[in-house]
């Protein structure tokens, strides 16, 4: 599903990513831990195209860096619901609207709309919130307005960027469980995090990064 | 590509929310389409009235002394044959002179040593009105004077010209106007997009990493540009129809020369459309010149 050769990113002087090489299986569910700065959100951006690598090549559900054209890259994007880290929720656009641009830059009709983003909301305990504004969420809501806004189209593949960043321990945990249960569906699940609460005893396979550099792998 | 009902609600959410830059904009569009339109009806107007004027001179060509009527009538039919001509009048050198006393009235006693009729016969040729260029009158002129037996060619040539020169100037004075704010009126459109491109340059960036295409993005600015255009070109024609019917209408009935005024209202209808049609351009050249 993702798989990732030779990869090395550079940001003007600094190298974020380097020469890293690892894959995702479909239907995986993977982590990406690591300190403050070691590439993790890069490999994200990377993975739905925000960046594009300097050496190595990346394929993602099909699509190749190397052959992919400009205008795929909506489609590649398509496929792989995002956890941003910095949110990029609209603020002029209410919890609704916000979940629902996902489905409405796909074209999908109005009333599949509101079947779908209900559902979705309902699904991270937010359904009592569609009408507010971001600005007037917590932390904690406005993350699981994300989380929504990421799985609300069905992706083949998600990303979430320290999806438990501003949470709780139990508010964390129940997020973790909607991500189990869309894993469970078949869903590819890649999370970055430095919090070792969320893959401690999962079982799943743990990246390791450093400063750009792949330093490990591990079960959680 | 074709707009989606989404579409339509975007455009419409930043035309809400941007509705000062819109409203600027649309009142720029409307007042330049307001003085094309003004432009438009006066070259209109001027042309109107001097139409009619080349038919009202006319082309004098007076012919050898010893003519006959036969050589007369072919004359005539070979000049009626002529594109430029509209119609010919034989005056036989009695009525010449007739019209020569008439116009001597007291005076044509002058006339009365003369044993013989010294005037020749002559032709008046007056020309169609499509005759605008003092250069097809003198090529009619030159190509009158080599048939045979006619002898000398009469046309107001000075006022012909004159007339011609200031109605081109009067239309590329109104074309360089047109010209002008119309580009200026792309510009408005182009910069106006621009911005509210930028406005929504968050919501943007947002929407291109959830998946949204090209199209997506930019038909709700093509929309806008369609709209902010058509809305000015609906007020520059409220602005014109005012004009006429609360302006000049009003002062024609003081100074009766306004009456003659006429306003092609026919004319201004395409109004709105030519300000879609700039402002789909302005918002094309806009997104053209975005990285997006
Ligand atoms: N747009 C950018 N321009 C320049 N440097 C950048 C940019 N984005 C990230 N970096 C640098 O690249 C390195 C990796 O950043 P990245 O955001 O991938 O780290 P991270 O592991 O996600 O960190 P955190 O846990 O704090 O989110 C950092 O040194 C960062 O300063
Ligand atoms: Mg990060």
């Amino acid at each position: 599903m993702i798989n990732f050769s030779g990869v090395t990113k550079d940001y003007d002087n600094i190298t974020a990513v380097k020469d890293l090489t690892f894959f995702v299986d479909k239907g995986e569910m993977v982590f990406i831990t690591g300190p403050s700065g070691s590439g993790k959100t890069t490999v994200l951006k990377l993975i739905y195209y925000a960046e594009q690598p300097d050496k190595g090549t990346i394929s993602v559900a099909g699509w190749d860096t190397e052959k992919i054209k400009e205008s795929d890259i909506p489609f590649l994007r398509r496929n792989v619901g995002v956890v941003f880290q910095d949110f990029r929720l609209l603020d002029n656009r209410n919890v609704f609207e916000n979940v629902a641009v996902a489905l409405r830059i796909r074209g999908v009709n109005e009333k599949e709309i509101r079947a779908r983003v209900f559902e979705t909301l309902k699904s991270v305990n937010l359904r009592h919130k569609a009408d507010a504004y971001p600005l007037r969420l917590s932390g904690g809501e406005q993350q699981r307005v994300v989380i929504s806004r990421a799985i609300v189209a069905n992706p083949v593949v998600v990303l979430a960027d320290e999806p438990t960043g501003n949470l709780d321990p139990v508010t964390a945990g129940s997020v973790m469980k909607t991500f189990k249960d869309i894993h469970a569906k078949g869903t590819t699940i890649v999370i970055a995090t430095h919090n070792r609460e969320l893959y401690k005893n999962s079982g799943k396979r743990v990246l390791r990064l450093d400063t750009g550099v792949l330093v490990g792998e591990e079960i959680g | 590509m074709i707009p989606t009902p989404y579409a339509f609600t975007l455009a419409l959410q930043s035309m809400i929310r941007e509705k000062w830059i819109n409203i600027l904009s649309v009142l720029s569009i409307g007042s330049g389409l307001l003085i094309i339109s003004l432009a438009l009806f006066s070259v209109y107007n001027i042309d109107a009235a001097t139409r009619s004027l080349p038919e009202k001179f006319s082309m004098v060509l007076y012919l050898d002394k010893d003519i006959n009527k036969e050589n007369v009538d072919s004359l005539v039919s070979a000049l009626k044959k002529q594109g430029a001509v509209h119609s010919v009048r034989y005056i036989p050198k009695e009525e010449a002179m007739r019209e020569l006393k008439a116009v001597l009235k007291n005076s044509s006693y002058v006339l009365d040593g003369l044993e013989e009729n010294p005037l020749p016969d002559a032709l008046e040729v007056k020309l169609t009105r499509d005759v605008v260029g003092p250069e097809a009158v003198k090529r009619l002129a030159d190509e009158a004077l080599k048939i045979k037996g006619v002898k000398e060619v009469e046309y107001a040539e000075k006022f012909l010209s004159a007339l011609h020169y200031l109605k081109v100037g009067l239309k590329t004075i109104g074309i360089i106007l047109i010209a002008t704010l119309s580009t200026g009126i792309v510009f408005v459109c182009y910069s106006t997009v621009k911005i509210l491109f930028y406005r929504r340059k968050e919501e943007i960036e947002t929407f291109k990493l959830l998946g949204a295409t090209r199209g997506f993005i930019r038909t709700p600015f093509l929309i806008e540009g369609a709209v902010i255009g058509t809305t000015g070109g609906i007020l520059s024609l409220v602005g014109i129809f005012v004009f006429y019917y609360l302006v000049l209408l009003r002062l024609s009935v003081a100074m009766p020369i306004f009456k003659m005024i006429l306003f092609p209202s026919t004319l201004f209808l395409p109004l709105p459309f030519l300000g879609m049609f700039l402002g789909m351009t302005g918002a094309a050249i806009a997104l053209g010149r975005l990285r997006y």
